[in-house]
């Protein structure tokens, strides 16, 4: 993720061009992510989303609108236990950890990448397979998920991303 | 004066009138859109007067921000546009007679944050109005206040959420270690059961008698009364509750007026501008004074019903005995010339298409396993009144021809009748709009259904006087606050334990999820089975009552309900709310998911594995482990009604079985207290559930594959049951006194065009004889409720929705348009045992393939 002076740097763009600006370079740095949402899902899967989103609050005021007054604390694991990401939000600055977090708000514990891509995007029926299949398992307050569930949809939206 | 003065029963010389015609096209032309104004207003309040802060909410809090509500939302007296398939707008000029809505929107989708469903639309809200199944239409600046101003300030403070942190709290005291909340964790795998208190309560009839006949100006001063007599400041506190809810309902009320007229000082047309001056004057009588006439009525009753729903969110809320309630007033405006037959049919008609001015929220998840509900607003004709008589009145026809003319979804119909007491016309006339409309109303039996109250401790008169709610569950009328649907227990569950020891295919077998009762392979008979099911099912039961007890106590200190109590027989006297105990009768409801493939399960394990030994329980239990894949040869002999006994065929075995597992539940959950001090009744019920938990479990030991649907409600199994009668029978001689919270039967009869009469006789002579308790051998069948549609035809449907808008069916309790329900349901709808009446025999059975994968899913 990005320094502190860098996202700095990167916050000062839509203030001195537009939001639109903004947004398109995020574009330009999520084709690995829209590429993810295209099907070739990864392992990278969850680390692009949340660079991506990362990216993009720091370079839409529109997008960190999402942010503000926010805070949450989410812990992403997968079903063996070997791999933990964690992303927190507050005043309005969102961070990722590479490494599981206490106090969580929602833990989601996923198969894989794309059952994870399936839950967060809730495609067709795709909710439901994961649902059916047990792929991903959520403790916790269930609204920050809907939260997130927003906050990635709304990337895809503002990015044009498929 | 007798109460049937018609000549023709069915009114069959009277027909939709112009507009009602015209209003049913533009509602059927309509698509839902979601309404953000309840929770803008909500979240405003409850901001501005640190509602979010409080430990507790009170009455009076509550009582204040819905008198904010109702005084700020915008009073629509006509909707003039909406939007239709495409989310393409359009305009119309036609209104009813009834001002008001229950949102802002022609047909909208209310969201209340309070509960656990609105805010699982938050991840949909660019997508929700692009849906493949039944979109709602949203703006995009109402998906912007939603996302930064509404919903966030409920992601901490819904019922679950809160119940969430008590449980986690309660356990960091107990246990010192973070333990999060077992009852809610088992409640989100969804495959045990859904405690539907973390969505609403609702389900109840309030009863409309006080305020259309004293006015809520009469109630108004009830409580001032007992206000200055209270006890204790809790009860002072509830009379004022109910003043500040019931004079915002009033300033409702008058602000239609006002814009009513308003809209008439522009208004060119003669027509309309009386039309509108009618309204106005209507809305500054009632419901602030008693009504005068039946439209005065009807309009008390349609600006109530916005307020109840204003509170309680849109799932199950049911009106009762209309033509009971609304009688007085329409008799005198027939007598006295007021009205006459055609004007009384098109008023109902309005009511019926502003009853339905509003669906539930639905997640897109929630659409593909459960989806095509409606809000499931019961209504309920005819039957006997609390002495007994027949009870049975020109209105309860109006109603019906009224029903018959519509065919919608909302309001549910539901008709009385009590064998020996209600006249053989009038049960003729409702098998003929069951066969004219191709699926209401439901008929209950009044006998069996005042025998289940009784039995749970209802005086004979408030038994007499139940109406229905939801789907088809019996409550008295005004005072039965049961919340019917409080708990939707997957039984197939407990039976997936008893199989697996404890464990659960969906949560993994390596897990034990409830307790040990024991390796099945061990077991040396049928007893020692049952025996540990009944033990798996206990636990589930506990875990499920624990839960629904933890929501209603949150429920207790967070929601409580003014306006509801306001129309309820019990809170005035005591004082009390509904959710502290208020009402006259307290209970809560369990319904039962997959009774007839359990019991047959049983059966199966009886005959196959412990009788004849064909083959060993490893073995069963191999076979469902691979989904009967290379041991077809059995699920086929588990399949055959003539080898292995079924539910349906009258077989004692089979009976018995369905029989002890309706015993062992009314017991199980009969000892239960619940959070008011009420005890649980049980119901077979099943809305779409049945099709929903079939979708999330394994291979079953009655032959069922894995992921195939249950079947609904009490109904036996599909394509098992050849014999007509044979099926109503071993249905009607299970005991009533353990299906106090109602059953759905489902029945699909094949048209018979060339001989309607004959059909109509048979059709009559189906549900006589399986109402009949046999001089008291048994007490008959309490429900049933009918599909008249061939196979072809629904699979057709199926095919080609945009052919069959209005096609309506009966899920298991509710109605639905078929179009709206989700594939896996439509197959359960097509896949029911289909009769011919003529021959009294099952049309060979058919089954429709199931969806395949992301074909419209």
């Amino acid at each position: 993720m990005t320094s502190r002076p860098k996202r700095t740097l990167l916050r000062s763009i839509p203030y001195l061009f537009s939001d639109r600006a903004g947004l398109f370079i995020a574009k330009l740095r999520s084709k690995r992510l829209s590429e993810e949402l295209c099907g070739k899902v990864t392992d990278r899967f969850l680390e692009l989303l949340l660079s991506g989103m990362h990216l993009a609050f720091c370079l839409s005021k529109g997008y960190r609108k999402n942010i503000k007054d926010f805070e949450g604390r989410y812990l992403f694991r997968t079903a063996d236990r070997l791999v933990a990401t964690a992303a927190t939000f507050k005043e309005g600055d969102m961070e990722v950890h590479e490494e599981a977090i206490e106090d969580w708000n929602v833990r989601i514990t996923f198969k894989d990448a794309a059952a994870l891509m399936a839950f967060i995007f809730s495609r067709d029926q795709d909710i439901l397979d994961s649902l059916l299949a047990n792929d991903v398992e959520v403790d916790g307050n269930l609204n920050y998920v809907y939260k997130f569930g927003f906050m990635a949809r709304d990337l895809g939206h503002r990015l044009g991303l498929p | 004066m007798p109460q049937i003065t018609l000549n023709d029963l069915s009114l069959k010389d009277y027909n939709l009138t112009e507009r009602a015609s015209s209003l049913k096209k533009i509602y059927f032309r309509a698509m839902p859109e979601i309404c953000i104004e309840r929770p803008r207003l909500i979240t405003r309040f409850s901001l501005d007067n640190a509602l979010f802060d409080k430990e507790r909410i009170s009455i009076l809090d509550k009582a204040r921000m819905y008198r904010y509500v109702l005084e700020n939302r915008t009073p629509i007296v006509h909707h003039t546009n909406s939007y239709e398939k495409g989310m393409r707008p359009f305009a119309f000029k036609e209104g009813p007679p009834f001002a008001g809505s229950t949102t802002s929107k022609f047909k909208g989708v209310p969201l209340y944050p309070e509960f656990a469903i609105a805010l699982t639309i938050w991840p949909e809200l660019w997508t929700i109005s692009k849906r493949a199944r039944n979109p709602f239409h949203i703006t995009e600046s109402e998906v912007e206040e939603l996302n930064y101003k509404i919903f966030p300030r409920w992601i901490e403070h819904n019922i679950l959420e809160i119940a969430r942190k008590r449980c986690f709290e309660e356990n960091w005291k107990c246990y010192g270690r973070k333990k999060y909340a077992p009852e809610i964790k088992l409640f989100q795998q969804l495959v045990f059961f859904i405690a539907s208190k973390a969505g609403c309560i609702s389900h109840t009839i309030p009863d409309f008698s006080k305020a259309i006949n004293l006015g809520l100006r009469g109630i108004i001063d009830e409580a001032k009364a007992r206000e200055t007599k209270a006890s204790d400041s809790s009860q002072g506190e509830f009379y004022k509750a109910i003043s500040e809810v019931l004079e915002g309902i009033i300033t409702y009320s008058r602000n239609l007026a006002k814009k009513a007229e308003e809209m008439a000082d522009k208004e060119r047309d003669p027509n309309l501008k009386k039309e509108l001056l009618d309204i106005a004057e209507v809305n500054r009588q009632v419901p602030e004074f008693p009504a005068r006439t039946f439209r005065e009525a009807l309009t008390t009753v349609w600006i109530c019903w916005t307020a109840i729903h204003l509170e309680n969110p849109n799932i199950g809320l049911s009106l009762g005995r209309l033509d009971q309630v609304l009688y007085d007033l329409y008799r005198q405006d027939i007598d006295n010339g007021t009205i006459d037959i055609q004007h009384a049919i098109e008023l109902i008609c309005c009511l019926w298409l502003k009853i339905g001015d509003h669906v539930p929220t639905m997640p897109d998840a929630g659409e593909q396993l459960f989806g095509g509900t409606g809000s499931n607003q019961a209504i309920t004709i005819g039957g006997v009144d609390k002495d007994g008589n027949d009870a049975v009145n020109d209105l309860t026809y109006v109603m019906l021809r009224a029903t018959e003319l519509m065919k919608l979804r909302d309001p549910n119909p539901n008709a009385r009748y009590y064998p020996g007491i209600n006249s053989g016309d009038y049960l003729r006339q409702l098998c003929a709009v069951n066969i004219n409309t191709g699926a209401i109303p439901a008929i209950h039996n009044d006998k069996a259904v005042i025998k289940a109250l009784t039995s749970k401790g209802e005086t004979i008169e408030q038994a007499r006087d139940y109406g229905v709610i939801g789907c088809v569950e019996p409550g008295s009328n005004g005072r039965f606050y049961g919340h019917s649907a409080a708990i939707l227990l997957n039984l197939t569950s407990a039976l997936e334990l008893t199989l697996f020891n404890g464990r659960h295919r969906h949560t993994g077998l390596d897990v034990v999820m409830s307790k040990e009762t024991g390796d099945p392979t061990t077991f040396t008979s049928l007893e020692e089975f049952k025996a540990a099911f009944e033990r798996q099912t206990c636990w589930l039961v506990e875990q499920a009552t624990n839960l629904n007890n933890l929501l209603g106590r949150v429920h207790q200190d967070f929601y409580p309900t003014p306006i509801l109590s306001a129309f309820f027989e019990g809170p005035m006297d005591k004082g009390k709310d509904l959710i502290q105990g208020g009402a006259t009768i307290n209970s809560s409801g369990a319904a039962i998911i997959g009774l007839a493939d359990v019991a047959d399960s049983l059966s199966a394990i009886q005959k196959v594995v412990f009788e004849e030994r064909a083959i060993s329980f490893a073995d069963l239990l191999g076979a469902l482990e691979k989904n009967f894949e290379g041991y077809e040869a059995l699920q086929r002999r588990l399949m055959n009604p003539d080898k292995t006994p079924k539910y349906g065929n009258e077989d004692p075995v089979a009976d018995a079985n369905v029989s002890w597992i309706i015993e062992l539940l009314d017991g199980a959950f009969g000892e239960k207290k619940n959070y008011r001090g009420g005890h649980y009744r049980v119901g077979y019920w099943t809305m779409t559930n049945h099709a929903g938990f079939g979708r999330l479990m394994q291979a079953t030991p009655n032959g069922r594959k894995a992921r195939e649907n249950f079947t609904s409600g009490i109904t036996p199994v599909s394509g098992v049951t050849p014999y007509l009668t044979k099926a109503l029978n071993s249905v009607a001689k299970q005991p009533a006194r353990c299906l106090s919270s109602g059953v759905a039967l489902n029945l699909k009869y094949t048209p018979e065009h060339g001989e309607a009469h004959k059909m109509l006789d048979n059709f009559l002579a189906s549900v006589e004889g399986y109402f009949d308790d046999a001089d008291g051998e048994r007490d008959g069948g309490m429900e049933i409720q009918f599909i008249i549609a061939d196979h072809n035809t629904l699979a057709h449907a199926a095919d080609h929705p945009e052919k069959y808008p209005e096609l309506l069916v009966r899920v298991s309790g509710y109605t639905a348009y078929f179009k709206d329900l989700n594939p896996q349901m439509q197959k359960e709808i097509i896949d029911r045992t289909e009769y011919r009446l003529s021959t009294g025999k099952m049309l060979p059975f058919d089954p429709f393939p199931l969806p395949k994968k992301g074909v419209d899913l």
